[in-house]
Protein backbone atom coordinates (compact mmCIF):
# COMPACT_ATOMS: atom_id res chain seq x y z
CA UNK A 1 0.00 0.00 0.00
CA UNK A 2 1.51 3.16 -1.14
CA UNK A 3 1.26 6.43 1.24
CA UNK A 4 1.75 8.69 -1.83
CA UNK A 5 -2.12 10.36 -2.84
CA UNK A 6 -0.41 12.34 -5.52
CA UNK A 7 2.93 11.99 -7.37
CA UNK A 8 3.91 14.96 -10.16
CA UNK A 9 6.53 13.79 -12.12
CA UNK A 10 9.16 15.49 -14.38
CA UNK A 11 6.17 18.11 -15.37
CA UNK A 12 6.67 20.90 -17.99
CA UNK A 13 4.18 23.65 -18.51
CA UNK A 14 4.05 26.34 -21.39
CA UNK A 15 1.92 29.14 -21.17
CA UNK A 16 2.36 30.91 -24.59
CA UNK A 17 5.68 30.71 -25.28
CA UNK A 18 7.12 30.69 -21.43
CA UNK A 19 8.67 27.78 -20.44
CA UNK A 20 7.28 27.82 -16.79
CA UNK A 21 7.36 24.69 -15.17
CA UNK A 22 11.09 22.67 -16.23
CA UNK A 23 10.64 19.32 -14.96
CA UNK A 24 8.98 19.64 -11.51
CA UNK A 25 8.44 16.69 -9.13
CA UNK A 26 6.99 16.04 -6.05
CA UNK A 27 4.46 13.86 -4.01
CA UNK A 28 1.33 14.44 -1.91
CA UNK A 29 1.32 12.03 0.85
CA UNK A 30 -2.22 10.76 1.95
CA UNK A 31 -2.58 12.78 4.54
CA UNK A 32 -1.61 16.15 5.94
CA UNK A 33 -0.90 19.57 4.30
CA UNK A 34 1.90 19.47 1.64
CA UNK A 35 3.23 23.03 1.04
CA UNK A 36 4.84 24.43 -1.96
CA UNK A 37 6.67 27.89 -1.12
CA UNK A 38 8.72 30.40 -3.25
CA UNK A 39 9.28 33.44 -4.85
CA UNK A 40 6.93 35.53 -6.58
CA UNK A 41 7.19 33.94 -10.56
CA UNK A 42 8.97 30.36 -9.43
CA UNK A 43 6.03 28.44 -10.88
CA UNK A 44 3.30 27.39 -7.60
CA UNK A 45 0.38 28.64 -9.21
CA UNK A 46 1.06 27.15 -12.29
CA UNK A 47 1.93 24.20 -10.70
CA UNK A 48 -1.68 23.97 -9.30
CA UNK A 49 -3.31 24.82 -12.67
CA UNK A 50 -1.49 21.98 -14.36
CA UNK A 51 -2.48 19.55 -11.41
CA UNK A 52 -6.32 20.87 -12.33
CA UNK A 53 -5.91 20.40 -16.03
CA UNK A 54 -6.32 24.02 -16.73
CA UNK A 55 -2.87 24.22 -18.17
CA UNK A 56 -1.88 21.34 -20.36
CA UNK A 57 1.63 19.48 -19.22
CA UNK A 58 4.26 19.43 -22.35
CA UNK A 59 5.63 16.61 -20.35
CA UNK A 60 5.81 14.18 -17.70
CA UNK A 61 3.49 12.63 -15.40
CA UNK A 62 0.68 13.09 -13.00
CA UNK A 63 -0.67 10.55 -10.81
CA UNK A 64 -3.79 10.60 -8.56
CA UNK A 65 -4.93 7.85 -6.36
CA UNK A 66 -2.58 5.69 -8.74
CA UNK A 67 -4.01 6.89 -12.31
CA UNK A 68 -2.54 8.97 -14.30
CA UNK A 69 -4.60 12.09 -14.81
CA UNK A 70 -2.34 14.67 -17.05
CA UNK A 71 -4.50 14.38 -20.06
CA UNK A 72 -7.74 14.82 -18.55
CA UNK A 73 -10.22 17.50 -18.69
CA UNK A 74 -10.88 19.60 -15.61
CA UNK A 75 -14.46 18.36 -14.40
CA UNK A 76 -13.25 15.00 -15.03
CA UNK A 77 -10.30 15.63 -12.55
CA UNK A 78 -12.65 17.31 -10.40
CA UNK A 79 -15.22 14.23 -10.33
CA UNK A 80 -12.09 12.15 -9.04
CA UNK A 81 -12.66 14.07 -5.70
CA UNK A 82 -9.71 16.81 -6.11
CA UNK A 83 -11.39 20.17 -4.87
CA UNK A 84 -9.34 23.31 -6.27
CA UNK A 85 -9.48 27.17 -4.45
CA UNK A 86 -7.75 29.30 -6.98
CA UNK A 87 -5.67 32.55 -6.29
CA UNK A 88 -8.44 34.47 -7.72
CA UNK A 89 -11.32 32.64 -5.40
CA UNK A 90 -12.79 32.32 -8.80
CA UNK A 91 -16.30 33.44 -6.86
CA UNK A 92 -19.74 33.53 -8.82
CA UNK A 93 -20.16 37.12 -8.06
CA UNK A 94 -23.34 37.31 -10.15
CA UNK A 95 -24.64 34.46 -7.62
CA UNK A 96 -25.98 34.80 -4.14
CA UNK A 97 -23.60 32.75 -1.65
CA UNK A 98 -26.45 30.12 -1.38
CA UNK A 99 -26.48 29.74 -5.42
CA UNK A 100 -22.56 29.51 -5.14
CA UNK A 101 -22.42 26.64 -2.79
CA UNK A 102 -25.28 25.29 -4.61
CA UNK A 103 -23.34 24.57 -7.81
CA UNK A 104 -20.38 23.37 -5.89
CA UNK A 105 -22.18 20.75 -4.97
CA UNK A 106 -22.12 17.70 -7.28
CA UNK A 107 -24.68 15.63 -5.64
CA UNK A 108 -27.61 16.70 -3.20
CA UNK A 109 -27.79 13.79 -1.06
CA UNK A 110 -29.10 13.56 2.55
CA UNK A 111 -24.50 13.13 2.54
CA UNK A 112 -24.15 16.16 0.70
CA UNK A 113 -26.58 18.42 2.91
CA UNK A 114 -24.42 17.31 6.46
CA UNK A 115 -21.30 18.36 4.84
CA UNK A 116 -23.44 21.97 3.94
CA UNK A 117 -24.14 22.08 7.19
CA UNK A 118 -20.81 21.74 8.21
CA UNK A 119 -18.70 23.40 6.52
CA UNK A 120 -21.47 26.47 7.64
CA UNK A 121 -20.35 25.39 11.14
CA UNK A 122 -17.10 25.64 9.97
CA UNK A 123 -17.37 29.06 8.10
CA UNK A 124 -20.12 31.06 10.00
CA UNK A 125 -19.72 34.62 8.23
CA UNK A 126 -21.30 32.83 4.97
CA UNK A 127 -24.57 32.01 7.26
CA UNK A 128 -25.06 36.22 7.50
CA UNK A 129 -25.04 36.53 3.73
CA UNK A 130 -26.78 33.44 2.72
CA UNK A 131 -29.18 35.45 0.39
CA UNK A 132 -26.57 37.75 -0.60
CA UNK A 133 -24.86 38.39 -3.84
CA UNK A 134 -21.26 36.94 -3.60
CA UNK A 135 -19.74 40.35 -4.97
CA UNK A 136 -20.39 41.99 -2.38
CA UNK A 137 -18.30 40.02 0.05
CA UNK A 138 -14.98 41.36 1.60
CA UNK A 139 -12.05 39.63 0.30
CA UNK A 140 -11.66 37.16 3.76
CA UNK A 141 -15.51 36.36 3.53
CA UNK A 142 -14.77 35.19 -0.68
CA UNK A 143 -11.70 33.38 0.30
CA UNK A 144 -14.37 31.90 3.24
CA UNK A 145 -16.86 30.95 0.27
CA UNK A 146 -14.30 29.93 -1.88
CA UNK A 147 -12.68 27.30 0.41
CA UNK A 148 -16.24 26.45 1.36
CA UNK A 149 -17.14 25.26 -2.33
CA UNK A 150 -13.87 23.30 -2.69
CA UNK A 151 -14.76 20.96 0.47
CA UNK A 152 -18.56 21.00 0.28
CA UNK A 153 -17.73 17.57 -2.11
CA UNK A 154 -16.22 14.90 -0.71
CA UNK A 155 -12.56 15.75 -1.81
CA UNK A 156 -9.66 13.57 -0.72
CA UNK A 157 -7.31 16.13 -2.46
CA UNK A 158 -7.75 20.12 -1.65
CA UNK A 159 -5.82 22.21 -3.87
CA UNK A 160 -5.29 25.97 -2.04
CA UNK A 161 -3.12 28.53 -4.00
CA UNK A 162 -2.68 31.60 -1.98
CA UNK A 163 -5.14 31.93 0.73
CA UNK A 164 -3.77 34.53 2.52
CA UNK A 165 -3.09 37.25 -0.37
CA UNK A 166 -4.64 40.55 1.06
CA UNK A 167 -6.11 39.44 3.75
CA UNK A 168 -6.15 41.07 7.56
CA UNK A 169 -4.10 38.93 9.92
CA UNK A 170 -7.34 38.30 11.86
CA UNK A 171 -8.61 36.65 9.10
CA UNK A 172 -5.44 34.80 8.55
CA UNK A 173 -5.71 33.21 11.92
CA UNK A 174 -9.37 31.99 10.96
CA UNK A 175 -8.05 30.52 7.46
CA UNK A 176 -5.04 28.38 9.77
CA UNK A 177 -8.12 27.29 11.98
CA UNK A 178 -10.54 26.35 8.52
CA UNK A 179 -7.64 24.61 7.35
CA UNK A 180 -6.53 22.64 10.40
CA UNK A 181 -9.95 21.53 10.35
CA UNK A 182 -10.01 20.29 7.02
CA UNK A 183 -6.72 18.59 7.06
CA UNK A 184 -8.22 16.13 9.68
CA UNK A 185 -10.11 14.48 6.55
CA UNK A 186 -8.89 15.76 3.07
CA UNK A 187 -5.37 16.47 1.92
CA UNK A 188 -4.42 20.00 1.17
CA UNK A 189 -2.09 21.10 -1.36
CA UNK A 190 -1.26 24.27 -0.47
CA UNK A 191 0.75 27.32 -2.49
CA UNK A 192 1.64 30.26 0.12
CA UNK A 193 4.20 33.22 0.39
CA UNK A 194 2.92 33.38 3.48
CA UNK A 195 5.59 31.65 5.81
CA UNK A 196 3.55 32.49 9.03
CA UNK A 197 0.80 30.15 7.58
CA UNK A 198 2.63 27.93 5.77
CA UNK A 199 4.52 27.12 8.88
CA UNK A 200 1.19 26.96 11.28
CA UNK A 201 -0.93 24.72 8.72
CA UNK A 202 2.05 22.76 6.85
CA UNK A 203 3.59 18.91 7.38
CA UNK A 204 5.61 19.33 4.40
CA UNK A 205 7.27 21.41 2.08
CA UNK A 206 8.75 22.10 -1.33
CA UNK A 207 10.58 25.01 -2.54
CA UNK A 208 10.39 25.93 -6.01
CA UNK A 209 12.75 28.55 -7.92
CA UNK A 210 12.43 29.09 -11.49
CA UNK A 211 10.14 25.93 -12.47
CA UNK A 212 12.05 23.36 -10.59
CA UNK A 213 12.05 21.82 -7.57
CA UNK A 214 15.27 23.07 -5.24
CA UNK A 215 14.35 22.18 -1.42
CA UNK A 216 12.16 19.97 0.39
CA UNK A 217 11.70 18.19 4.02
CA UNK A 218 9.81 18.46 7.03
CA UNK A 219 8.08 21.67 7.38
CA UNK A 220 9.68 21.45 11.48
CA UNK A 221 13.07 21.70 9.64
CA UNK A 222 12.32 24.48 7.45
CA UNK A 223 11.00 26.69 10.64
CA UNK A 224 14.20 25.47 12.95
CA UNK A 225 16.22 26.94 10.14
CA UNK A 226 17.08 30.42 9.36
CA UNK A 227 19.64 29.87 7.13
CA UNK A 228 17.40 27.56 4.51
CA UNK A 229 14.61 30.69 5.01
CA UNK A 230 17.18 33.11 4.16
CA UNK A 231 18.61 31.80 1.43
CA UNK A 232 15.26 30.19 -0.92
CA UNK A 233 12.32 32.63 0.78
CA UNK A 234 14.21 35.91 1.70
CA UNK A 235 13.00 35.96 4.95
CA UNK A 236 15.55 37.48 7.58
CA UNK A 237 15.53 37.93 11.55
CA UNK B 1 -39.17 18.76 18.14
CA UNK B 2 -36.10 18.60 15.76
CA UNK B 3 -34.03 21.95 15.42
CA UNK B 4 -34.04 23.36 11.72
CA UNK B 5 -30.35 23.78 10.37
CA UNK B 6 -29.68 27.36 9.10
CA UNK B 7 -29.94 26.22 5.82
CA UNK B 8 -33.60 25.21 6.51
CA UNK B 9 -34.29 28.31 8.10
CA UNK B 10 -33.71 30.51 5.03
CA UNK B 11 -35.43 27.82 2.08
CA UNK B 12 -38.56 28.08 4.24
CA UNK B 13 -38.39 31.80 5.07
CA UNK B 14 -37.90 32.14 1.05
CA UNK B 15 -40.69 30.36 0.38
CA UNK B 16 -43.23 31.97 3.00
CA UNK B 17 -41.90 35.21 1.44
CA UNK B 18 -42.46 34.01 -2.53
CA UNK B 19 -46.17 34.79 -1.71
CA UNK B 20 -46.07 37.90 -0.09
CA UNK B 21 -43.95 39.97 -1.68
CA UNK B 22 -44.59 42.93 -3.94
CA UNK B 23 -42.72 41.30 -7.15
CA UNK B 24 -45.91 38.72 -6.77
CA UNK B 25 -48.43 40.89 -6.71
CA UNK B 26 -46.70 43.04 -9.65
CA UNK B 27 -46.69 39.48 -12.04
CA UNK B 28 -49.82 39.09 -10.89
CA UNK B 29 -51.41 42.86 -11.88
CA UNK B 30 -49.08 42.62 -15.33
CA UNK B 31 -50.70 39.26 -15.91
CA UNK B 32 -54.43 40.74 -15.36
CA UNK B 33 -53.92 43.25 -17.18
CA UNK B 34 -53.07 41.15 -20.30
CA UNK B 35 -56.18 39.30 -19.86
CA UNK B 36 -58.12 41.97 -19.94
CA UNK B 37 -56.96 43.96 -22.77
CA UNK B 38 -59.29 43.04 -24.93
CA UNK B 39 -62.42 43.82 -22.49
CA UNK B 40 -60.95 47.18 -21.83
CA UNK B 41 -59.77 48.30 -25.04
CA UNK B 42 -60.89 46.08 -28.23
CA UNK B 43 -59.52 47.87 -30.94
CA UNK B 44 -57.42 45.99 -33.19
CA UNK B 45 -54.38 48.30 -32.50
CA UNK B 46 -54.54 48.20 -28.60
CA UNK B 47 -54.84 44.17 -29.56
CA UNK B 48 -51.65 44.43 -31.47
CA UNK B 49 -49.73 46.65 -29.55
CA UNK B 50 -50.13 44.15 -26.23
CA UNK B 51 -49.56 41.21 -28.40
CA UNK B 52 -46.50 42.31 -29.51
CA UNK B 53 -45.15 42.86 -26.18
CA UNK B 54 -46.05 39.59 -25.23
CA UNK B 55 -44.54 38.11 -28.10
CA UNK B 56 -41.51 39.88 -28.30
CA UNK B 57 -41.19 39.75 -24.19
CA UNK B 58 -40.69 36.23 -24.74
CA UNK B 59 -38.49 36.23 -27.62
CA UNK B 60 -36.38 38.68 -25.80
CA UNK B 61 -36.28 36.44 -22.56
CA UNK B 62 -35.22 33.48 -24.91
CA UNK B 63 -32.43 35.85 -26.03
CA UNK B 64 -31.20 36.58 -22.36
CA UNK B 65 -30.96 33.16 -21.83
CA UNK B 66 -28.10 33.10 -23.82
CA UNK B 67 -26.73 36.28 -23.37
CA UNK B 68 -27.78 37.58 -19.81
CA UNK B 69 -27.60 33.64 -18.33
CA UNK B 70 -24.93 31.90 -20.30
CA UNK B 71 -22.68 35.20 -21.22
CA UNK B 72 -23.30 34.06 -25.33
CA UNK B 73 -23.81 36.31 -27.53
CA UNK B 74 -25.52 35.11 -31.13
CA UNK B 75 -26.65 37.37 -33.25
CA UNK B 76 -28.32 34.02 -34.84
CA UNK B 77 -31.09 34.59 -32.47
CA UNK B 78 -33.67 35.88 -34.50
CA UNK B 79 -33.08 33.47 -37.18
CA UNK B 80 -34.80 30.65 -34.88
CA UNK B 81 -38.14 33.06 -34.60
CA UNK B 82 -38.03 33.18 -38.84
CA UNK B 83 -37.76 29.38 -38.99
CA UNK B 84 -40.53 29.21 -36.60
CA UNK B 85 -42.79 31.76 -38.19
CA UNK B 86 -41.56 30.75 -41.87
CA UNK B 87 -42.70 27.15 -41.42
CA UNK B 88 -45.84 27.84 -39.66
CA UNK B 89 -46.96 30.40 -42.75
CA UNK B 90 -45.61 27.83 -44.98
CA UNK B 91 -48.11 24.67 -44.13
CA UNK B 92 -50.70 27.18 -43.67
CA UNK B 93 -50.42 28.92 -46.53
CA UNK B 94 -49.18 26.98 -49.39
CA UNK B 95 -50.67 23.77 -48.96
CA UNK B 96 -54.26 24.80 -49.62
CA UNK B 97 -57.03 24.81 -46.58
CA UNK B 98 -55.45 25.94 -43.90
CA UNK B 99 -56.14 23.20 -41.02
CA UNK B 100 -55.21 22.35 -37.64
CA UNK B 101 -53.05 19.53 -38.27
CA UNK B 102 -51.20 21.79 -40.90
CA UNK B 103 -51.02 23.87 -37.80
CA UNK B 104 -49.59 21.54 -35.57
CA UNK B 105 -47.47 20.20 -37.74
CA UNK B 106 -45.95 23.93 -39.21
CA UNK B 107 -44.63 23.99 -35.16
CA UNK B 108 -43.24 20.48 -35.39
CA UNK B 109 -41.46 21.03 -38.59
CA UNK B 110 -39.49 24.26 -36.54
CA UNK B 111 -39.08 22.57 -33.64
CA UNK B 112 -36.80 19.60 -36.00
CA UNK B 113 -35.53 22.08 -37.59
CA UNK B 114 -34.35 24.34 -34.96
CA UNK B 115 -32.83 21.77 -32.84
CA UNK B 116 -30.74 20.30 -35.72
CA UNK B 117 -29.49 24.14 -36.65
CA UNK B 118 -29.16 25.03 -32.37
CA UNK B 119 -26.77 21.96 -32.21
CA UNK B 120 -24.61 22.56 -35.01
CA UNK B 121 -24.20 26.40 -33.81
CA UNK B 122 -23.32 24.87 -30.14
CA UNK B 123 -20.65 23.10 -31.66
CA UNK B 124 -19.25 26.20 -33.29
CA UNK B 125 -19.42 27.70 -29.90
CA UNK B 126 -16.60 24.77 -29.10
CA UNK B 127 -14.73 26.04 -32.28
CA UNK B 128 -15.07 29.83 -32.22
CA UNK B 129 -15.31 31.97 -28.80
CA UNK B 130 -17.31 35.11 -27.81
CA UNK B 131 -17.21 37.76 -30.57
CA UNK B 132 -15.84 35.33 -33.52
CA UNK B 133 -18.93 33.59 -32.20
CA UNK B 134 -21.36 36.40 -32.39
CA UNK B 135 -19.77 37.10 -35.54
CA UNK B 136 -20.29 33.48 -37.17
CA UNK B 137 -23.78 33.17 -35.97
CA UNK B 138 -24.37 37.02 -38.03
CA UNK B 139 -23.05 35.25 -40.88
CA UNK B 140 -25.42 32.18 -40.32
CA UNK B 141 -28.37 34.50 -40.02
CA UNK B 142 -27.72 36.53 -43.47
CA UNK B 143 -27.42 33.56 -45.32
CA UNK B 144 -31.13 32.51 -43.83
CA UNK B 145 -32.04 36.10 -44.94
CA UNK B 146 -30.62 35.45 -48.85
CA UNK B 147 -31.94 32.00 -48.85
CA UNK B 148 -35.41 33.61 -47.84
CA UNK B 149 -35.30 35.95 -49.98
CA UNK B 150 -33.54 33.92 -53.13
CA UNK B 151 -35.59 31.04 -52.61
CA UNK B 152 -39.17 32.71 -54.02
CA UNK B 153 -40.70 29.88 -55.14
CA UNK B 154 -40.80 28.37 -52.08
CA UNK B 155 -40.55 31.45 -49.45
CA UNK B 156 -42.48 33.80 -51.77
CA UNK B 157 -38.94 36.05 -51.65
CA UNK B 158 -39.41 39.38 -50.64
CA UNK B 159 -43.13 39.49 -50.68
CA UNK B 160 -43.35 36.55 -48.16
CA UNK B 161 -45.97 33.87 -47.73
CA UNK B 162 -49.08 35.66 -46.29
CA UNK B 163 -51.35 32.64 -45.17
CA UNK B 164 -54.44 32.58 -43.16
CA UNK B 165 -55.48 30.34 -39.66
CA UNK B 166 -57.60 27.63 -39.17
CA UNK B 167 -61.18 27.38 -37.76
CA UNK B 168 -61.88 29.34 -34.60
CA UNK B 169 -57.82 31.22 -35.27
CA UNK B 170 -59.78 32.30 -38.25
CA UNK B 171 -60.49 36.48 -38.42
CA UNK B 172 -64.52 36.01 -39.89
CA UNK B 173 -64.84 33.42 -37.19
CA UNK B 174 -67.47 34.58 -34.31
CA UNK B 175 -68.31 33.20 -31.15
CA UNK B 176 -70.83 35.65 -30.20
CA UNK B 177 -70.54 38.52 -27.84
CA UNK B 178 -69.62 37.75 -24.59
CA UNK B 179 -69.41 41.32 -21.69
CA UNK B 180 -70.15 43.58 -24.67
CA UNK B 181 -67.10 41.84 -26.72
CA UNK B 182 -67.09 39.93 -30.16
CA UNK B 183 -65.03 36.73 -29.34
CA UNK B 184 -63.53 36.98 -32.47
CA UNK B 185 -61.29 34.09 -34.02
CA UNK B 186 -58.68 37.66 -33.12
CA UNK B 187 -59.56 37.45 -29.79
CA UNK B 188 -59.09 33.60 -29.51
CA UNK B 189 -55.99 33.86 -31.02
CA UNK B 190 -55.06 36.44 -28.60
CA UNK B 191 -55.88 33.97 -25.92
CA UNK B 192 -54.33 31.29 -27.28
CA UNK B 193 -51.00 32.95 -27.80
CA UNK B 194 -51.19 34.26 -24.32
CA UNK B 195 -51.65 30.89 -22.70
CA UNK B 196 -48.34 29.60 -25.02
CA UNK B 197 -46.02 32.78 -24.01
CA UNK B 198 -47.04 32.23 -20.18
CA UNK B 199 -46.44 28.84 -20.41
CA UNK B 200 -42.57 29.74 -22.32
CA UNK B 201 -42.38 32.43 -19.92
CA UNK B 202 -43.21 30.22 -17.01
CA UNK B 203 -40.91 27.19 -18.18
CA UNK B 204 -37.99 29.72 -18.72
CA UNK B 205 -38.23 31.14 -15.17
CA UNK B 206 -37.94 27.32 -14.07
CA UNK B 207 -35.12 26.91 -16.01
CA UNK B 208 -33.27 29.63 -14.57
CA UNK B 209 -34.03 28.39 -11.17
CA UNK B 210 -33.32 24.99 -11.94
CA UNK B 211 -29.58 23.39 -10.81
CA UNK B 212 -29.15 23.71 -14.37
CA UNK B 213 -29.53 27.63 -14.45
CA UNK B 214 -27.19 28.08 -11.93
CA UNK B 215 -24.62 26.15 -13.55
CA UNK B 216 -25.27 28.38 -16.91
CA UNK B 217 -25.09 31.53 -14.70
CA UNK B 218 -22.05 30.21 -13.25
CA UNK B 219 -20.55 29.62 -16.74
CA UNK B 220 -21.24 32.92 -17.72
CA UNK B 221 -19.04 34.66 -14.47
CA UNK B 222 -16.50 32.36 -14.86
CA UNK B 223 -15.86 29.44 -17.13
CA UNK B 224 -12.88 27.97 -16.64
CA UNK B 225 -13.93 28.04 -13.13
CA UNK B 226 -17.22 26.07 -13.35
CA UNK B 227 -15.16 23.57 -15.27
CA UNK B 228 -12.64 22.99 -12.34
CA UNK B 229 -15.59 22.45 -10.37
CA UNK B 230 -16.77 19.49 -12.16
CA UNK B 231 -19.07 20.45 -14.73
CA UNK B 232 -18.63 19.94 -19.06
CA UNK B 233 -19.34 23.01 -19.56
CA UNK B 234 -20.24 22.59 -23.55
CA UNK B 235 -22.83 20.43 -22.27
CA UNK B 236 -24.43 23.37 -20.33
CA UNK B 237 -23.96 25.85 -23.23
CA UNK B 238 -25.50 23.82 -25.63
CA UNK B 239 -28.67 23.24 -23.83
CA UNK B 240 -28.72 26.42 -23.01
CA UNK B 241 -28.28 27.76 -26.64
CA UNK B 242 -31.27 24.94 -27.68
CA UNK B 243 -33.61 25.44 -25.37
CA UNK B 244 -33.44 29.52 -26.26
CA UNK B 245 -33.71 28.71 -29.98
CA UNK B 246 -36.79 26.51 -29.39
CA UNK B 247 -38.26 29.14 -27.39
CA UNK B 248 -37.76 31.65 -30.11
CA UNK B 249 -38.92 29.33 -32.80
CA UNK B 250 -42.36 28.50 -30.69
CA UNK B 251 -42.56 32.69 -30.72
CA UNK B 252 -41.90 32.56 -34.13
CA UNK B 253 -44.55 30.71 -35.17
CA UNK B 254 -47.16 32.42 -32.74
CA UNK B 255 -46.08 35.94 -34.18
CA UNK B 256 -46.73 34.46 -37.40
CA UNK B 257 -50.26 33.43 -36.35
CA UNK B 258 -50.73 37.12 -35.27
CA UNK B 259 -50.17 38.87 -38.08
CA UNK B 260 -50.73 36.67 -41.05
CA UNK B 261 -47.58 36.91 -42.85
CA UNK B 262 -43.77 36.17 -43.05
CA UNK B 263 -41.44 37.62 -45.07
CA UNK B 264 -37.80 38.16 -44.56
CA UNK B 265 -38.13 41.63 -43.28
CA UNK B 266 -40.66 40.68 -40.74
CA UNK B 267 -39.21 37.92 -38.87
CA UNK B 268 -35.33 37.56 -40.28
CA UNK B 269 -33.97 40.98 -40.92
CA UNK B 270 -31.33 42.57 -38.85
CA UNK B 271 -32.93 45.26 -37.72
CA UNK B 272 -35.32 42.73 -35.67
CA UNK B 273 -32.29 41.51 -33.69
CA UNK B 274 -30.82 44.81 -32.84
CA UNK B 275 -34.10 45.49 -31.51
CA UNK B 276 -34.13 42.40 -29.23
CA UNK B 277 -30.90 43.85 -28.23
CA UNK B 278 -32.08 47.05 -27.27
CA UNK B 279 -35.18 45.34 -25.45
CA UNK B 280 -32.75 43.51 -23.23
CA UNK B 281 -30.07 46.28 -22.62
CA UNK B 282 -32.96 48.30 -21.78
CA UNK B 283 -35.13 45.83 -19.40
CA UNK B 284 -31.86 44.30 -17.60
CA UNK B 285 -29.32 41.50 -18.63
CA UNK B 286 -29.92 37.86 -17.06
CA UNK B 287 -32.84 39.51 -15.26
CA UNK B 288 -35.62 37.50 -17.56
CA UNK B 289 -38.32 39.98 -16.57
CA UNK B 290 -36.03 42.50 -17.89
CA UNK B 291 -37.34 41.45 -21.43
CA UNK B 292 -41.13 42.32 -20.66
CA UNK B 293 -39.88 46.16 -19.55
CA UNK B 294 -37.83 46.36 -22.32
CA UNK B 295 -40.10 44.51 -24.77
CA UNK B 296 -43.15 46.95 -23.46
CA UNK B 297 -40.58 50.53 -23.62
CA UNK B 298 -39.71 49.74 -27.22
CA UNK B 299 -43.14 48.49 -28.61
CA UNK B 300 -44.78 51.63 -26.79
CA UNK B 301 -42.10 53.80 -28.17
CA UNK B 302 -42.17 52.47 -31.24
CA UNK B 303 -46.37 52.85 -31.79
CA UNK B 304 -46.72 55.88 -29.43
CA UNK B 305 -43.30 58.53 -30.79
CA UNK B 306 -44.48 58.88 -34.58
CA UNK B 307 -48.30 59.95 -33.27
CA UNK B 308 -46.20 63.07 -31.37
CA UNK B 309 -46.26 65.53 -34.14
CA UNK B 310 -50.22 65.54 -34.24
CA UNK B 311 -50.58 65.92 -30.65
CA UNK B 312 -47.80 68.35 -30.57
CA UNK B 313 -49.81 69.99 -33.60
CA UNK B 314 -53.21 69.65 -31.77
CA UNK B 315 -51.66 70.78 -28.05
CA UNK B 316 -49.27 73.40 -29.51
CA UNK B 317 -50.46 75.06 -33.00
CA UNK B 318 -47.98 77.90 -33.38
CA UNK B 319 -44.47 76.10 -32.17
CA UNK B 320 -43.30 74.57 -35.56
CA UNK B 321 -39.90 74.19 -34.20
CA UNK B 322 -41.53 71.71 -31.77
CA UNK B 323 -43.47 70.04 -34.83
CA UNK B 324 -40.28 69.87 -36.50
CA UNK B 325 -39.02 67.74 -33.48
CA UNK B 326 -41.59 65.60 -32.84
CA UNK B 327 -41.81 64.84 -36.81
CA UNK B 328 -37.93 62.86 -35.77
CA UNK B 329 -39.82 60.89 -33.32
CA UNK B 330 -36.59 58.51 -33.76
CA UNK B 331 -34.42 61.53 -32.21
CA UNK B 332 -36.90 61.05 -29.21
CA UNK B 333 -36.40 57.84 -29.17
CA UNK B 334 -32.72 57.88 -29.38
CA UNK B 335 -32.74 60.42 -25.98
CA UNK B 336 -34.76 58.13 -24.07
CA UNK B 337 -32.90 55.20 -24.71
CA UNK B 338 -29.80 57.64 -23.49
CA UNK B 339 -31.74 58.64 -20.27
CA UNK B 340 -32.60 55.16 -19.73
CA UNK B 341 -28.81 53.85 -20.06
CA UNK B 342 -28.07 56.41 -18.08
CA UNK B 343 -30.46 56.10 -15.31
CA UNK B 344 -30.36 52.51 -15.07
CA UNK B 345 -27.27 51.28 -16.12
CA UNK B 346 -27.98 47.52 -15.54
CA UNK B 347 -31.20 48.12 -17.22
CA UNK B 348 -34.56 49.13 -15.73
CA UNK B 349 -35.08 45.29 -13.88
CA UNK B 350 -31.45 44.70 -13.33
CA UNK B 351 -30.80 48.08 -11.63
CA UNK B 352 -34.44 48.13 -9.64
CA UNK B 353 -33.20 44.42 -8.63
CA UNK B 354 -29.59 45.32 -7.54
CA UNK B 355 -30.85 48.08 -5.29
CA UNK B 356 -33.38 45.80 -3.47
CA UNK B 357 -30.69 43.00 -2.96
CA UNK B 358 -27.98 45.15 -1.82
CA UNK B 359 -30.12 47.04 0.65
CA UNK B 360 -31.30 43.91 1.67
CA UNK B 361 -28.26 42.53 2.39
CA UNK B 362 -26.79 45.53 3.67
Amino acid sequence: MTDTLLKVDGIHTFIGQHHILQGVSFEAKTEGVTVLLGRNGAGKSTTLKTIMGLLPAKQGKIVYKGKPIQAKKPHQIARMGIGFVPENMGIFSELTVEENMQVAMLKDDIAAQKRLEDVLQMFTTLKDFWGAKAGILSGGQKQMLAIARAIVNETSLLLIDEPTKGLAPIIIDALIEAINQIKQHSVVLLVEQNFYMASQVGDDFYILDDGMVVHNGRMQDLVEDDELQSRYLGITK
Amino acid sequence: MVEQTPVQVFRSQEKMGRFTSPAFYLKIAILAAFIITPFLFPSFKSLDLVLKIMIFAVLVASFDILLGYTGILSFGHVMFFGIGAYSVALLLGKFGEPTYAFLFLGFVIAILVTTALALLISFLSLRVKAIFFAMVTLAIAEFAIILATKLSSFTGGEDGIIMSTPGIFKVSFNMGSFMGVDITGRVITYYFILVICLILFMLMARFIQSPLGRVMQAIRDNEPRAEALGYKTFVFKATSICFGCLVSTIVGGLYVMWVGYANPESVLGVPIMLDVLLMVIIGGMGTLYGALAGAAFLRLAYTFLPDLQSLAQDLLPNLHFVHTMMERWLLIFGILFILVVFFFPKGIIGTIQNYLKTRKAV
